[in-house]
C-alpha cells in the first residue's frame, strides 16, 4: 500500500512537470505580447516595448522558465503581469465560487442521478427507465449554456423567482449565496446527472447479471434487498470512478457557466487571462488545476479499496 | 463473440434500431450538409440594412445580425458542425489507435507514454482548447487539432487495455509462438478486435467534439465568426434572443438533433458488439 | 367544478410560492442602501492611467486621482487643484498655486513637489506631457503649495494640455517611478479612494467616498466644477455577457451599464425603470487603416478607391445598430465644436461609389493580389466591420481574406511591417477618440514614427508641426481645414462614421453629469439614488 503510493506520488510529480513544460511552452509561442495588451489599442510601438523591457519578457524563455519554476518551488506563483497583484492571491479570490458550484452541482448531481439510476435499474423497461432513457440523451446532447439562457429566461426574466446572475460569498449569507447558486448549479447538473444516472443503472445491471446475484433470488432474497443489499454495494466502484472524474472535470469545465451567470470564478480567470497573455495567471491556474484532478484521481483510487475490500494494491 | 462479418450488418442493424435510427438520422445530415450549395442560398451575403427580420417566404428563418440568410447559414452550418466532429473524431481514434498499441506492445515506452496521456487527460478540455488555439489564432483547422488532442488519451488508454488483454489470449501467444510476424499479428488479430471498442469511442469523441466546438466558439475562441458554424451562430445570435429567437433556435436545435444522432449510434454500436451490454445500455 | 381541499392547498402553495419568492430576494438585495451604486463596467486590468491607453483605466485614473486643470463642457480650461496661475510677460514661466484642503488618501496633503513629480512622469508617458517636456527648460517648486514651469519658448496650448484628460496628480513617491513601470498604490487625492480590500480583478472593484475631500465652491460643469459625492460607495461589478448585465439591470441587481449593445436598446426603451442616456458626449470616430508600406495601399490610388467605396451608413449599422447615436462623418476631427470642417470632403457620396473604387483600382495595378482583413474576434463591433468590409470587397472584385485573431493577437501582429506573406497585412479596424493631432495617433502622418499603417506625409507634418504655436482658435481653425484638405488627398486613413454610445442606467440613478471626454469616461461624482 505505502509502496503503491510512493510510486503514485512519483508518476504525479512526472505527470506534473510535463504538463509544467508543455503550459510553458505553448504560452511562450503564442503570439501575442501582454505588453501591447497592457498599452492598450492606442499605444504607440515605443510605449509598448518601454513596458516590455520592464516586465522581463525580453529575457530567453529558457530563463524565464527556470525563474519561474524556481520561484514556483519556493511556494511563489509570480505576481499577474496586469494587476500586479500575487497570483495566488488572485486565484484564492476565485476559487470559492468556482469550488460552490461545483460542490452544489456535485452533491444534486449525485443525489439525483444515483438515486434516477437505481430507479431505473429496478424497473428495467419500465417508464423511470424509459424517462431516463430520454433525459440522459437530450443532457448529453444540449449545450450547458442553452440550457442556462433557457433558464434564466424562464425563472429570473419571466417569473422573477430567482435572480439573473452574479455571486454573493458564503459570509454575505447563507441563504443569498445559496439563491444565487440555484440556476447555475441546475443549468451545470442537467449533464452530469444523466452521466451518473446512465452510469449507475449500467454497473447496477451488470452486478444484477451476476451469478451469485442470481443465487441470492434463487434462495429467495427480496428484490429490494438485493438492490440495496449486494448490488448498490458492488456497483460502487465505478460510479465512485465517475463521481471523482467528473468532479475533477468540473473545475477546468465550469467556465462555459461561470460566463452565462457571471460567476467571478477560476474558469473566467484563465479565459480572461489567456485573452490578455497574463502569462503568471495561467500558467498557475493549469498547474494548480491539473494538480487537483491527479489528487483526486488519487483520492479515488485509495477510496476503492474501502468501497471494495477485494481490491488492494 | 465471433468475428463480425461485413454481410452480418444489415441484420444487426434490424435488430438494434438505435444504430437504424442514429444513423439514419446522421446520414440524413450529411446529405443535407453535402447537398447544401444546391438548394440552401447564400451564407456569406450581407445587407447591413436587412438586420434581425423575422421569417419571411425569401428567408425561411429571418436574417441574423449581419443581415445573412439564417436558414443558409444552419445549413451550411452543418458542414462544419459535422466535420470538425468527424474529423477531431477521426484523428483522436487514429493518434490514440497508434499510441493505444505501442503503449500495449512496448513496456518500455509505455511507462513514458501513459504519464504523457495522464498529463493531458489532468488538463481541463476547454482551457487546454482555448491555450492551444492561441498559438495560431481562430482556425478550422487548429480547432480539429485541439479538439481532438484532450480526446485522444481517453482513446489509448482504450485501445491499450484492449491490446493488452487480448495479447494475452491463447490464439494470439499461439500465433507469436508460432513463429508469426508481429505486423502480421497485429493486423490479423488484434487490430480487429480494437476496432468495436474504438467505433463507439469514436462516436463518443464526435458527440463531445461537436459540443467543445459550440463551446469554443460561444466563448469567441472557436471557429472563425465568417464561417457559419452552429457554435458561433448561436455565440454571434445571444444577444438576440428576444428579438429573433430563430437565430438561436435554429442552429440551436440542429446541434441537439446531431449531437443525439450520434449518441444514439455510439449507444446502438455499443449494444451491437457487445450484446451483454444491451440491457445496461 | 368541485372545489376540493386538495386542489385549494396546492393553489395555496403555488401563490405562496410565486408571492413569498420575490420578497424574500428583495429583503436581500436592498440589504445594501440607496447609498451604494452598482455599475456594470469593464475589468479593470491596469490601474495606472499613465500606462494603459484604455477607457477604464482612465476613468479609474479620473475617479481617484484629481487634477490640476480640468475640461468643462465647453472644453475650456478651469482651474481645479490650482487655486490661480499667472504666466509671465514673455509668456514663458507659468506659476500655479495649489487650493487649499487637498489632500492625499493616506492623509498626507498634497504639496508642490508632488506635482512636480506627477507633471514629470506625465511628461514621459502621454503626446502632451512630451510636447510640454520638449519646450520646458525648468520644472520645479517654489514653496509647499506653489510650483513654475519655465518653457525655452512659448507655448500657447500649455493650459489646455494640463486640462486634457490623463495628468493625475499622485504622490510624490509614486510618481517618481518610471512612466512605462505600473504604480502600485492607488492612491490620488480625488474624490473617491479605492477601496484596496475589496478590488477582485476580473469580478468587482469598489470606490468610497473620500470624506476628507474638499470640492470647489463652483457648480459642476463637465469635468470642471466642484466635484462633491453624493452616495457612500461606488461598486463597479464586471459582467463580460452582456444579456446577463442587462437582465441584471432591468432586475435591479444593478444601477448602471457603462456600454449595452445597441441590438438591446428597444428593450431599455420599452422598460419605464431604465433609460439611455449619453454621458460621454464627444464620442469615438471608427476607421480603417490600410498598410503604406506594402502594396496595394503603398499606391494612393488604392488608398483614395478606399475612400470612395466605404459606405458609412451601412458600417455604422453593423457596428452599432441604432441610426439615434450615430452619423456619418467626413471631417478628421470628428465633430469636435472648435475643429470639425468640410474641407475637401467632396468624395463623400451616400451607399459609397463602388464603380469608382474599382476603377481606382485599377488604376492603381492592383491585379488580383491576396488582401488581408485583421478581424478582431473579441472585439464585436470591428469584428463585424471587418466581415462587412471583406464582403464588400469581394463584390468589386477585390481578393479580400479575413484572418481572426483575439485582440492580443492583434497587438502583436500589426506591429509587422512586412508584406501578407510574412505575416503583415494590409487593412485593420479600428476607432478613436479625440481630435487634438498633437496626441491623436490616428492623426499622425510621420512615417515609421506614425501609429500602426506607418503612413507618410511630409506636407501634413509640416502643417501639423505649426499646431502648438498657433496662438489664436481662428488661425488654429484655418489650420486644421488645411490638414484635412491634404489628408484626403494622401488619405492617411478612412472613416467609418462615428458613434456616441450611449450608457443605461434605472431612473433613479440621477445627477449623473454629461461630459465631453476623450473617450467614454465620464465622473461618478454628483450622482445619487433615490431611495427604492
Amino acid at each position: 500500500m505505502t509502496g503503491y503510493i510512493l510510486r503514485r506520488m512519483f508518476s504525479t510529480i512526472a505527470v506534473m512537470a510535463m504538463v509544467g513544460i508543455f503550459v510553458f511552452l505553448i504560452l511562450r509561442l503564442a503570439p501575442g505580447d501582454p505588453a501591447a495588451m497592457i498599452a492598450g489599442k492606442s499605444a504607440t510601438a515605443e510605449m509598448i516595448a518601454g513596458i516590455r523591457e520592464k516586465l522581463g519578457l525580453n529575457d530567453p524563455v529558457p530563463v524565464q522558465f527556470i525563474r519561474w519554476v524556481w520561484d514556483m518551488l519556493g511556494g511563489d506563483f509570480g505576481t499577474s503581469i496586469f494587476t500586479g497583484r500575487p497570483v495566488l492571491k488572485l486565484i484564492s479570490q476565485r476559487l470559492e465560487p468556482t469550488l460552490s458550484l461545483s460542490i452544489l452541482t456535485m452533491m444534486l448531481s449525485v443525489t439525483v442521478g444515483v438515486s434516477f439510476g437505481i430507479l431505473a435499474a429496478w424497473r428495467t423497461g419500465g417508464l423511470v427507465d424509459r424517462l431516463l432513457a430520454a433525459f440522459s440523451a437530450l443532457g448529453y446532447s444540449v449545450p450547458v449554456f442553452v440550457i442556462g439562457y433557457f433558464l434564466i429566461y424562464l425563472f429570473a426574466i419571466r417569473m422573477h423567482w430567482l435572480p439573473v446572475q452574479g455571486y454573493v460569498p458564503i459570509n454575505g449569507g447563507l441563504w443569498p449565496w445559496f439563491v444565487h447558486l440555484i440556476l447555475p448549479t441546475v443549468a451545470l447538473s442537467v449533464g452530469y446527472i444523466a452521466f451518473i444516472a446512465r452510469v449507475t443503472r449500467a454497473s447496477i445491471l451488470e452486478v444484477l447479471s451476476e451469478d451469485y446475484m442470481r443465487t441470492a433470488a434463487a434462495k429467495g432474497a427480496s428484490s429490494y434487498a438485493m438492490l440495496f443489499h449486494h448490488a448498490l454495494k458492488n456497483a460502487g466502484v465505478p460510479i465512485l470512478t465517475v463521481i471523482g472524474i467528473s468532479f475533477a472535470y468540473m473545475i477546468g469545465g465550469v467556465v462555459l457557466t461561470e460566463t452565462v451567470f457571471n460567476l467571478p470564478g477560476i474558469g473566467r480567470l484563465v479565459v480572461d487571462a489567456i485573452n490578455n497573455r497574463d502569462y503568471p495567471i495561467i500558467q498557475s491556474v493549469l498547474i494548480l488545476t491539473s494538480g487537483l484532478y491527479v489528487l483526486i484521481n488519487l483520492t479515488v483510487d485509495l477510496a476503492y479499496t474501502l468501497i471494495d475490500p477485494r481490491i488492494r494494491y | 463473440m465471433g468475428r463480425l462479418q461485413l454481410s452480418d450488418l444489415p441484420r444487426l442493424a434490424r435488430r438494434h434500431p438505435l444504430v437504424l435510427v442514429g444513423g439514419g438520422l446522421l446520414a440524413l445530415l450529411i446529405i443535407l450538409a453535402v447537398a447544401a450549395p444546391l438548394y440552401a442560398g447564400d451564407p456569406v451575403n450581407m445587407d447591413p440594412f436587412k438586420r434581425l427580420q423575422p421569417s419571411s417566404p425569401e428567408m425561411w428563418f429571418g436574417t441574423d445580425n449581419l443581415g445573412r440568410d439564417v436558414f443558409a447559414r444552419t445549413i451550411f452550418g452543418a458542414r462544419i458542425s459535422l466535420m470538425v466532429g468527424l474529423l477531431s473524431a477521426a484523428c483522436a481514434a487514429l493518434a490514440g489507435l497508434l499510441i493505444g498499441v505501442i503503449a500495449g506492445f512496448s513496456r518500455g515506452f509505455d511507462n513514458i507514454i501513459m504519464r504523457v496521456m495522464d498529463g493531458l487527460m489532468s488538463l481541463p478540455t476547454i482551457l487546454l482548447a482555448i491555450a492551444l488555439i492561441s498559438l495560431t489564432g481562430p482556425g478550422i483547422g487548429i480547432l480539429i487539432v485541439a479538439i481532438a488532442i484532450p480526446e485522444t488519451p481517453a482513446v489509448a488508454r482504450l485501445v491499450r487495455s484492449v491490446v493488452l488483454s487480448v495479447r494475452e489470449r491463447p490464439y494470439v501467444e499461439a500465433a507469436l509462438c508460432g513463429g508469426a510476424r508481429l505486423p502480421k499479428v497485429l493486423w490479423r488479430h488484434i487490430l480487429p478486435s480494437t476496432i468495436p471498442p474504438l467505433m463507439v469511442q469514436a462516436a463518443t469523441v464526435c458527440a463531445s467534439a461537436i459540443l467543445t466546438e459550440a463551446g469554443l466558439s460561444f466563448l469567441g475562441v472557436g471557429v472563425p465568426p465568417e464561417i457559419p458554424s452552429w457554435g458561433n451562430m448561436i455565440a454571434s445570435s445571444r444577444l438576440y434572443l428576444a428579438i429573433a429567437p430563430l437565430t438561436i433556435f435554429a442552429p440551436g436545435i440542429c446541434l441537439a438533433v446531431t449531437v443525439l444522432a450520434v449518441n444514439l449510434l455510439g449507444d446502438g454500436l455499443r449494444d451491437m458488439f457487445d450484446p451483454r451490454s444491451k440491457r445496461r445500455r | 367544478m368541485t372545489i376540493t381541499r386538495r386542489s385549494l392547498i396546492k393553489a395555496g402553495m403555488a401563490a405562496g410560492t410565486a408571492l413569498s419568492m420575490p420578497s424574500i430576494l428583495r429583503a436581500q438585495t436592498s440589504s445594501d442602501d440607496a447609498r451604494t451604486v452598482r455599475m456594470v463596467m469593464a475589468d479593470l486590468t491596469v490601474y495606472d492611467p499613465l500606462l494603459s491607453t484604455a477607457d477604464i483605466t482612465s476613468m479609474h485614473g479620473i475617479t481617484i486621482y484629481d487634477t490640476l486643470f480640468a475640461l468643462d463642457s465647453k472644453l475650456m480650461p478651469q482651474p481645479q487643484m490650482v487655486a490661480n496661475w499667472k504666466v509671465s510677460e514673455d509668456k514663458k514661466t507659468y506659476t500655479f498655486e495649489l487650493r487649499d484642503g487637498l489632500g492625499f488618501h493616506d492623509g498626507t496633503p498634497v504639496t508642490a513637489a508632488d506635482c512636480v513629480a506627477s507633471l514629470r512622469r506625465w511628461g514621459q508617458a502621454k503626446a502632451g506631457g512630451k510636447l510640454m517636456m520638449a519646450r520646458a527648460k525648468d520644472i520645479s517648486k517654489k514653496d509647499d503649495k506653489t510650483f513654475t514651469i519655465a518653457l525655452k519658448e512659448p507655448l500657447a496650448i500649455l493650459v489646455d494640455t494640463l486640462a486634457e484628460g490623463g495628468l493625475p496628480i499622485m504622490r510624490e513617491k509614486d510618481a517618481d517611478r518610471p512612466a512605462t513601470e505600473q504604480v502600485t498604490s492607488n492612491i490620488g487625492s480625488g474624490p473617491f479612494k479605492f477601496n484596496e480590500a475589496l478590488a477582485k480583478p476580473g469580478a468587482s472593484f469598489t470606490y468610497d467616498r473620500n470624506e476628507n475631500y474638499v470640492p470647489r465652491k463652483e457648480a459642476p460643469d463637465g469635468f470642471a466644477g466642484g466635484k462633491v459625492v453624493k452616495v457612500d460607495r461606488a461598486v463597479w461589478q464586471v459582467i463580460s455577457d452582456q444579456q446577463t448585465a442587462l437582465a441584471a439591470l432591468q432586475a435591479g441587481e444593478t444601477d448602471f451599464v457603462w456600454s449595452p449593445p445597441a441590438d438591446l436598446y428597444p428593450v431599455i426603451d420599452s422598460d419605464p425603470n431604465l433609460e439611455l442616456h449619453v454621458l460621454s458626449k464627444q464620442g469615438t470616430t471608427n476607421c480603417l487603416r490600410m498598410n503604406f508600406l506594402q502594396p496595394p495601399f503603398d499606391n494612393v490610388k488604392a488608398r483614395q478607391a478606399m475612400l470612395h467605396l466605404i459606405d458609412q451608413e451601412a458600417f455604422l449599422r453593423v457596428m452599432y445598430p441604432d441610426p439615434r447615436f450615430t452619423q456619418t462623418v467626413t471631417s478628421i476631427f470628428g465633430n469636435s465644436p472648435l475643429y470639425s470642417n468640410d474641407e475637401n470632403t467632396g468624395w463623400y457620396k451616400k451607399g459609397g461609389d463602388p464603380e469608382r473604387a474599382k476603377q481606382l483600382f485599377q488604376e492603381a495595378g492592383y491585379a488580383g493580389e491576396k488582401l488581408l482583413i485583421f478581424q478582431t474576434t473579441d472585439w464585436p463591433e470591428a469584428s463585424n466591420a471587418s466581415q462587412l468590409l471583406a464582403d464588400t470587397l469581394r463584390k468589386i472584385g477585390v481578393n479580400a481574406e479575413l484572418a481572426p485573431m483575439s485582440f492580443g493577437e492583434f497587438t502583436t501582429r500589426r506591429q509587422n511591417k512586412g508584406p501578407v506573406e510574412n505575416g503583415g497585412w494590409n487593412i485593420f479596424i479600428s476607432d478613436y477618440a479625440g481630435s487634438n493631432p498633437m496626441s491623436t495617433p490616428f492623426l499622425l502622418a510621420n512615417g515609421e514614427q506614425a501609429w500602426w499603417g506607418w503612413p507618410k506625409n511630409d506636407e501634413y507634418e509640416a502643417l501639423r508641426a505649426k499646431w502648438v504655436d498657433v496662438d489664436t482658435l481662428e488661425a488654429r481653425q484655418a489650420l486644421a481645414r488645411k490638414m484635412q484638405g491634404i489628408w484626403w488627398d494622401f488619405v492617411g486613413g478612412v472613416l467609418l462614421g462615428r458613434v456616441v454610445l450611449p450608457t443605461a442606467h434605472r431612473k433613479a440613478l440621477t445627477g449623473l453629469l454629461e461630459v465631453v471626454s476623450g473617450g467614454t469616461e465620464f465622473p461618478m461624482w454628483n450622482m445619487q439614488k433615490a431611495s427604492a
